[in-house]
Protein backbone atom coordinates (compact mmCIF):
# COMPACT_ATOMS: atom_id res chain seq x y z
CA UNK A 1 0.00 0.00 0.00
CA UNK A 2 2.79 2.55 1.16
CA UNK A 3 4.75 1.34 -2.06
CA UNK A 4 1.70 2.22 -4.41
CA UNK A 5 1.37 5.86 -2.69
CA UNK A 6 5.25 6.22 -3.33
CA UNK A 7 4.67 5.40 -6.99
CA UNK A 8 1.75 7.37 -7.16
CA UNK A 9 3.58 10.40 -6.04
CA UNK A 10 5.84 9.72 -8.94
CA UNK A 11 3.50 9.47 -11.46
CA UNK A 12 2.08 12.58 -10.90
CA UNK A 13 5.36 14.13 -11.98
CA UNK A 14 6.06 15.62 -15.44
CA UNK A 15 9.36 14.61 -17.13
CA UNK A 16 11.00 18.02 -15.87
CA UNK A 17 10.34 17.04 -12.09
CA UNK A 18 11.87 13.49 -12.78
CA UNK A 19 14.93 14.42 -15.22
CA UNK A 20 15.25 17.19 -11.73
CA UNK A 21 14.56 13.59 -9.15
CA UNK A 22 17.41 12.12 -11.19
CA UNK A 23 19.27 15.28 -11.24
CA UNK A 24 19.18 15.33 -7.45
CA UNK A 25 20.39 11.84 -6.50
CA UNK A 26 23.33 13.07 -9.05
CA UNK A 27 24.36 15.54 -7.06
CA UNK A 28 24.08 13.67 -3.54
CA UNK A 29 27.05 11.29 -4.82
CA UNK A 30 28.66 14.21 -6.59
CA UNK A 31 28.65 15.75 -3.30
CA UNK A 32 30.82 13.23 -1.69
CA UNK A 33 32.69 12.69 -4.73
CA UNK A 34 33.86 16.39 -4.89
CA UNK A 35 34.58 16.38 -1.13
CA UNK A 36 36.85 13.61 -1.35
CA UNK A 37 39.09 15.11 -4.46
CA UNK A 38 38.71 18.38 -2.62
CA UNK A 39 40.37 16.53 0.07
CA UNK A 40 42.66 15.05 -2.19
CA UNK A 41 43.90 18.44 -3.63
CA UNK A 42 44.49 19.97 0.65
CA UNK A 43 46.44 17.00 1.70
CA UNK A 44 48.44 16.19 -1.49
CA UNK A 45 47.52 12.52 -1.39
CA UNK A 46 45.88 10.52 -3.72
CA UNK A 47 43.60 8.52 -0.66
CA UNK A 48 43.96 11.67 2.06
CA UNK A 49 41.57 8.79 4.49
CA UNK A 50 42.42 5.47 4.66
CA UNK A 51 41.13 2.20 7.20
CA UNK A 52 43.27 0.70 9.40
CA UNK A 53 43.14 -3.41 8.80
CA UNK A 54 45.88 -3.65 11.42
CA UNK A 55 48.78 -1.46 12.74
CA UNK A 56 48.85 -2.69 16.25
CA UNK A 57 49.86 -1.65 18.93
CA UNK A 58 49.63 2.03 17.10
CA UNK A 59 46.33 1.10 15.52
CA UNK A 60 43.21 -0.85 16.06
CA UNK A 61 41.81 -2.73 13.43
CA UNK A 62 39.12 -0.37 12.08
CA UNK A 63 40.92 3.57 13.18
CA UNK A 64 40.27 5.83 10.20
CA UNK A 65 43.97 7.39 9.92
CA UNK A 66 44.23 10.74 8.20
CA UNK A 67 46.83 11.37 5.88
CA UNK A 68 48.80 14.47 4.29
CA UNK A 69 51.41 13.97 1.54
CA UNK A 70 53.72 17.01 0.84
CA UNK A 71 56.25 17.14 -1.17
CA UNK A 72 58.35 19.96 0.88
CA UNK A 73 57.86 17.61 4.07
CA UNK A 74 60.51 15.29 4.35
CA UNK A 75 60.16 11.63 5.28
CA UNK A 76 61.77 11.47 8.80
CA UNK A 77 62.55 7.81 10.52
CA UNK A 78 59.62 7.34 13.44
CA UNK A 79 56.83 8.88 11.04
CA UNK A 80 54.04 6.15 9.81
CA UNK A 81 53.78 6.19 6.25
CA UNK A 82 51.26 4.78 3.91
CA UNK A 83 52.67 3.21 0.53
CA UNK A 84 51.59 1.20 -2.38
CA UNK A 85 53.71 -1.71 -3.40
CA UNK A 86 53.50 -3.41 -6.95
CA UNK A 87 51.70 -6.41 -7.12
CA UNK A 88 49.34 -5.69 -3.70
CA UNK A 89 45.81 -4.21 -4.11
CA UNK A 90 45.93 -2.99 -0.42
CA UNK A 91 48.42 0.14 0.13
CA UNK A 92 50.72 -0.68 3.95
CA UNK A 93 50.53 1.22 7.18
CA UNK A 94 54.04 0.63 8.66
CA UNK A 95 56.63 2.80 10.35
CA UNK A 96 59.67 4.14 8.65
CA UNK A 97 62.79 2.47 10.23
CA UNK A 98 65.62 3.62 8.02
CA UNK A 99 65.85 6.92 5.87
CA UNK A 100 68.52 7.67 3.17
CA UNK A 101 68.25 10.81 1.84
CA UNK A 102 70.57 12.39 -1.47
CA UNK A 103 71.65 15.99 -1.96
CA UNK A 104 69.30 15.91 -5.28
CA UNK A 105 66.83 15.27 -3.04
CA UNK A 106 65.87 11.58 -3.93
CA UNK A 107 65.06 9.69 -0.68
CA UNK A 108 65.17 5.90 0.08
CA UNK A 109 63.60 4.54 2.82
CA UNK A 110 62.77 0.95 4.97
CA UNK A 111 59.80 0.33 6.80
CA UNK A 112 58.94 -2.34 9.37
CA UNK A 113 55.54 -2.75 11.26
CA UNK A 114 55.48 -2.29 14.97
CA UNK A 115 54.42 -5.94 15.94
CA UNK A 116 56.55 -7.62 13.19
CA UNK A 117 59.70 -8.98 13.89
CA UNK A 118 61.32 -8.22 10.47
CA UNK A 119 61.85 -5.22 8.28
CA UNK A 120 59.32 -5.17 5.23
CA UNK A 121 61.50 -6.23 2.98
CA UNK A 122 59.86 -9.46 2.32
CA UNK A 123 56.70 -7.50 1.85
CA UNK A 124 58.35 -5.36 -1.00
CA UNK A 125 58.19 -6.28 -4.51
CA UNK A 126 60.62 -9.09 -5.47
CA UNK A 127 63.59 -7.81 -5.85
CA UNK A 128 62.64 -4.27 -4.10
CA UNK A 129 65.28 -3.60 -1.06
CA UNK A 130 64.09 0.19 -0.42
CA UNK A 131 61.28 2.33 -0.79
CA UNK A 132 60.61 5.52 -2.78
CA UNK A 133 58.75 8.66 -2.13
CA UNK A 134 56.74 7.59 -5.44
CA UNK A 135 55.74 4.92 -3.57
CA UNK A 136 54.28 6.84 -0.56
CA UNK A 137 50.39 7.65 -0.28
CA UNK A 138 50.57 9.59 2.26
CA UNK A 139 51.85 9.69 6.07
CA UNK A 140 49.64 9.25 9.15
CA UNK A 141 48.34 12.81 10.80
CA UNK A 142 45.56 11.93 12.97
CA UNK A 143 42.94 9.11 13.46
CA UNK A 144 39.86 8.68 14.66
CA UNK A 145 39.50 5.21 16.56
CA UNK A 146 36.96 2.41 15.35
CA UNK A 147 34.54 4.14 13.21
CA UNK A 148 36.20 2.45 10.01
CA UNK A 149 35.19 -1.03 11.16
CA UNK A 150 32.20 0.09 9.29
CA UNK A 151 33.90 0.22 5.83
CA UNK A 152 35.74 -3.24 6.70
CA UNK A 153 32.10 -5.02 7.71
CA UNK A 154 30.82 -3.61 4.53
CA UNK A 155 34.03 -4.77 2.28
CA UNK A 156 33.49 -8.20 4.17
CA UNK A 157 30.11 -8.70 2.88
CA UNK A 158 30.16 -7.30 -0.21
CA UNK A 159 26.19 -8.07 -1.03
CA UNK A 160 25.29 -6.56 2.54
CA UNK A 161 26.88 -3.08 1.12
CA UNK A 162 25.51 -3.47 -2.40
CA UNK A 163 21.72 -3.80 -0.37
CA UNK A 164 22.26 -0.88 1.42
CA UNK A 165 23.56 1.37 -1.26
CA UNK A 166 20.39 -0.25 -3.85
CA UNK A 167 18.43 0.43 -0.42
CA UNK A 168 19.19 4.39 -0.36
CA UNK A 169 19.77 5.15 -3.72
CA UNK A 170 15.95 3.98 -4.55
CA UNK A 171 15.16 6.05 -1.98
CA UNK A 172 15.93 9.31 -2.79
CA UNK A 173 15.19 8.43 -6.45
CA UNK A 174 11.60 7.08 -5.51
CA UNK A 175 10.90 9.88 -2.98
CA UNK A 176 9.77 13.58 -3.98
CA UNK A 177 11.51 15.88 -2.49
CA UNK B 1 3.32 8.21 -19.13
CA UNK B 2 0.96 9.95 -21.60
CA UNK B 3 -1.90 7.06 -20.89
CA UNK B 4 -1.69 8.30 -17.14
CA UNK B 5 -2.00 11.83 -18.12
CA UNK B 6 -5.64 11.33 -19.56
CA UNK B 7 -7.20 10.30 -16.48
CA UNK B 8 -7.94 14.35 -15.19
CA UNK B 9 -7.03 14.86 -11.18
CA UNK B 10 -10.24 15.84 -10.45
CA UNK B 11 -11.47 11.89 -11.45
CA UNK B 12 -8.89 10.77 -10.05
CA UNK B 13 -7.09 12.70 -7.02
CA UNK B 14 -4.02 10.86 -5.47
CA UNK B 15 -4.19 9.09 -2.62
CA UNK B 16 -1.44 9.83 -0.14
CA UNK B 17 0.03 8.65 3.59
CA UNK B 18 -1.39 11.14 5.83
CA UNK B 19 1.42 10.80 8.25
CA UNK B 20 3.58 11.94 5.48
CA UNK B 21 4.22 15.73 5.24
CA UNK B 22 5.92 16.15 2.46
CA UNK B 23 3.31 13.98 0.40
CA UNK B 24 0.63 15.82 1.74
CA UNK B 25 2.31 19.42 0.15
CA UNK B 26 3.43 17.58 -2.77
CA UNK B 27 -0.48 16.18 -3.07
CA UNK B 28 -2.09 19.81 -2.57
CA UNK B 29 0.44 21.69 -4.96
CA UNK B 30 -0.38 19.30 -7.61
CA UNK B 31 -4.12 19.80 -6.83
CA UNK B 32 -3.92 23.56 -6.83
CA UNK B 33 -1.40 23.43 -10.04
CA UNK B 34 -4.37 21.82 -11.66
CA UNK B 35 -6.96 24.05 -10.33
CA UNK B 36 -5.22 26.84 -11.94
CA UNK B 37 -4.39 25.44 -15.34
CA UNK B 38 -7.59 23.77 -16.09
CA UNK B 39 -10.45 26.22 -14.38
CA UNK B 40 -8.66 29.12 -16.32
CA UNK B 41 -7.11 28.92 -19.69
CA UNK B 42 -3.40 29.80 -18.34
CA UNK B 43 -0.42 27.78 -20.19
CA UNK B 44 2.14 27.04 -17.80
CA UNK B 45 5.67 28.40 -18.13
CA UNK B 46 8.46 26.35 -17.01
CA UNK B 47 11.02 28.64 -16.95
CA UNK B 48 11.49 28.98 -12.83
CA UNK B 49 11.90 24.97 -13.13
CA UNK B 50 14.27 24.83 -16.22
CA UNK B 51 16.69 27.41 -14.55
CA UNK B 52 17.28 25.33 -11.17
CA UNK B 53 17.71 22.21 -13.98
CA UNK B 54 20.40 23.99 -15.66
CA UNK B 55 22.34 25.26 -12.49
CA UNK B 56 22.02 21.35 -11.54
CA UNK B 57 23.04 20.20 -14.64
CA UNK B 58 26.19 22.38 -14.68
CA UNK B 59 27.12 21.21 -11.14
CA UNK B 60 26.67 17.26 -12.13
CA UNK B 61 28.82 17.91 -15.10
CA UNK B 62 31.68 19.63 -13.27
CA UNK B 63 32.11 16.08 -10.94
CA UNK B 64 31.45 14.00 -13.54
CA UNK B 65 34.51 15.67 -16.02
CA UNK B 66 36.51 15.51 -12.39
CA UNK B 67 35.94 12.11 -12.37
CA UNK B 68 36.77 11.05 -15.89
CA UNK B 69 39.27 13.43 -16.18
CA UNK B 70 41.33 12.01 -12.82
CA UNK B 71 40.61 8.77 -14.42
CA UNK B 72 42.37 9.66 -17.43
CA UNK B 73 45.58 11.42 -15.42
CA UNK B 74 45.60 10.04 -12.33
CA UNK B 75 45.93 12.26 -9.00
CA UNK B 76 49.32 14.35 -9.02
CA UNK B 77 48.72 15.06 -12.72
CA UNK B 78 45.07 16.03 -12.41
CA UNK B 79 45.92 18.36 -9.23
CA UNK B 80 45.02 21.53 -10.93
CA UNK B 81 41.89 20.29 -12.96
CA UNK B 82 40.43 19.17 -9.64
CA UNK B 83 41.12 22.25 -7.81
CA UNK B 84 39.06 24.00 -10.28
CA UNK B 85 35.99 21.52 -11.04
CA UNK B 86 35.66 21.20 -6.96
CA UNK B 87 35.78 24.86 -6.82
CA UNK B 88 33.23 25.37 -9.12
CA UNK B 89 31.04 22.57 -7.97
CA UNK B 90 30.63 23.92 -4.93
CA UNK B 91 30.21 27.23 -5.83
CA UNK B 92 27.08 25.87 -8.17
CA UNK B 93 25.22 24.68 -5.49
CA UNK B 94 25.71 28.57 -3.18
CA UNK B 95 24.49 29.19 -6.72
CA UNK B 96 21.49 26.31 -6.35
CA UNK B 97 20.77 26.95 -3.01
CA UNK B 98 20.53 31.09 -3.70
CA UNK B 99 18.21 29.80 -6.86
CA UNK B 100 15.51 28.48 -4.12
CA UNK B 101 15.56 30.31 -1.62
CA UNK B 102 15.92 33.61 -3.18
CA UNK B 103 14.01 33.32 -6.49
CA UNK B 104 11.52 29.98 -6.35
CA UNK B 105 10.82 30.71 -2.81
CA UNK B 106 8.36 28.12 -2.80
CA UNK B 107 7.14 28.70 -6.27
CA UNK B 108 5.81 25.59 -7.43
CA UNK B 109 3.54 27.02 -10.11
CA UNK B 110 4.08 29.45 -12.95
CA UNK B 111 0.59 30.27 -15.28
CA UNK B 112 0.68 32.44 -17.82
CA UNK B 113 -2.60 34.32 -18.94
CA UNK B 114 -1.80 34.77 -22.83
CA UNK B 115 -2.75 38.31 -24.14
CA UNK B 116 -5.33 37.50 -26.57
CA UNK B 117 -3.73 40.21 -28.79
CA UNK B 118 -0.54 38.82 -28.18
CA UNK B 119 0.65 42.52 -27.93
CA UNK B 120 1.10 43.26 -24.33
CA UNK B 121 3.96 40.81 -22.02
CA UNK B 122 1.48 38.05 -20.64
CA UNK B 123 0.22 38.39 -17.28
CA UNK B 124 1.87 35.70 -15.28
CA UNK B 125 0.10 33.73 -11.97
CA UNK B 126 2.75 32.53 -9.33
CA UNK B 127 1.52 29.83 -6.50
CA UNK B 128 3.58 29.24 -3.53
CA UNK B 129 3.33 27.30 -0.91
CA UNK B 130 4.68 26.03 2.44
CA UNK B 131 4.22 23.60 4.88
CA UNK B 132 6.00 23.37 8.30
CA UNK B 133 7.70 19.96 9.84
CA UNK B 134 5.29 18.42 12.18
CA UNK B 135 2.12 21.48 11.29
CA UNK B 136 -1.36 21.07 9.92
CA UNK B 137 -1.11 24.45 8.33
CA UNK B 138 -0.69 24.55 4.58
CA UNK B 139 0.16 28.79 3.41
CA UNK B 140 -0.44 29.26 0.07
CA UNK B 141 0.03 32.28 -1.71
CA UNK B 142 -1.14 33.13 -5.26
CA UNK B 143 0.13 36.41 -6.70
CA UNK B 144 -0.47 38.08 -10.25
CA UNK B 145 1.99 40.76 -12.14
CA UNK B 146 0.12 42.44 -14.52
CA UNK B 147 1.81 42.58 -18.02
CA UNK B 148 0.51 45.56 -19.02
CA UNK B 149 1.49 47.92 -15.79
CA UNK B 150 4.18 45.66 -14.45
CA UNK B 151 2.08 45.75 -11.14
CA UNK B 152 1.47 42.93 -8.80
CA UNK B 153 -1.36 41.67 -6.68
CA UNK B 154 -1.58 38.92 -4.34
CA UNK B 155 -3.44 37.03 -1.89
CA UNK B 156 -2.37 34.35 0.83
CA UNK B 157 -4.65 31.98 2.49
CA UNK B 158 -3.68 29.12 5.31
CA UNK B 159 -5.43 25.87 5.33
CA UNK B 160 -5.96 23.20 8.03
CA UNK B 161 -4.38 19.99 5.49
CA UNK B 162 -6.90 17.68 7.58
CA UNK B 163 -9.70 19.85 5.50
CA UNK B 164 -8.61 18.53 2.35
CA UNK B 165 -7.55 14.53 2.64
CA UNK B 166 -10.18 12.47 4.00
CA UNK B 167 -9.60 9.76 6.34
CA UNK B 168 -8.19 6.77 3.99
CA UNK B 169 -5.72 9.69 2.34
CA UNK B 170 -7.08 10.69 -0.43
CA UNK B 171 -7.07 14.40 -1.99
CA UNK B 172 -10.58 16.42 -1.74
CA UNK B 173 -10.17 18.03 -4.90
CA UNK B 174 -13.59 19.84 -4.57
CA UNK B 175 -12.70 21.50 -1.88
CA UNK B 176 -9.19 22.47 -2.81
CA UNK B 177 -10.47 23.69 -6.23
CA UNK B 178 -13.20 26.07 -4.09
CA UNK B 179 -10.05 27.64 -2.08
CA UNK B 180 -8.05 28.42 -5.11
CA UNK B 181 -10.95 29.80 -6.45
CA UNK B 182 -11.78 32.17 -3.79
CA UNK B 183 -8.26 33.16 -3.94
CA UNK B 184 -8.46 33.76 -7.31
CA UNK B 185 -11.23 35.89 -7.13
CA UNK B 186 -9.67 37.56 -4.35
CA UNK B 187 -6.10 38.53 -5.91
CA UNK B 188 -8.29 39.64 -9.07
CA UNK B 189 -10.64 41.69 -7.02
CA UNK B 190 -7.94 43.43 -5.55
CA UNK B 191 -7.37 47.26 -6.06
CA UNK B 192 -3.98 48.43 -7.53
Amino acid sequence: MLQLDFLDDLRRMNMRQLFYQLLNFAMIVSSALMIWKGLMVVTGSESPIVVVLSMEPAFQRGDLLFLTNYEQEPIRAGEIVVFKVEGRDIPIVHRVMKVHEKEDGSVKFLTKGDNNNVDDRGLYANGQAWLNRKDVVGRARGYVPFIGIVTIIMNDYPKFKYAVLAGLGLFVLVHRE
Amino acid sequence: MSKKVAVSMEENPPKVNKWDGNALKNALDDAVKDVLLTQFSYVESHKLLDGRLIISSVAVGFSIFALVWDWLYPFPQSRTVMCVCVVSYFVMMGVLTWYTTCLERGIFCTALNKDAAGIDPDDVWNASSSLKRFDNKYHLRLTQRMGKSGKGKEAHTTLTVENFFDETGRLLYGAVAKEVLRLHSDVENKKN
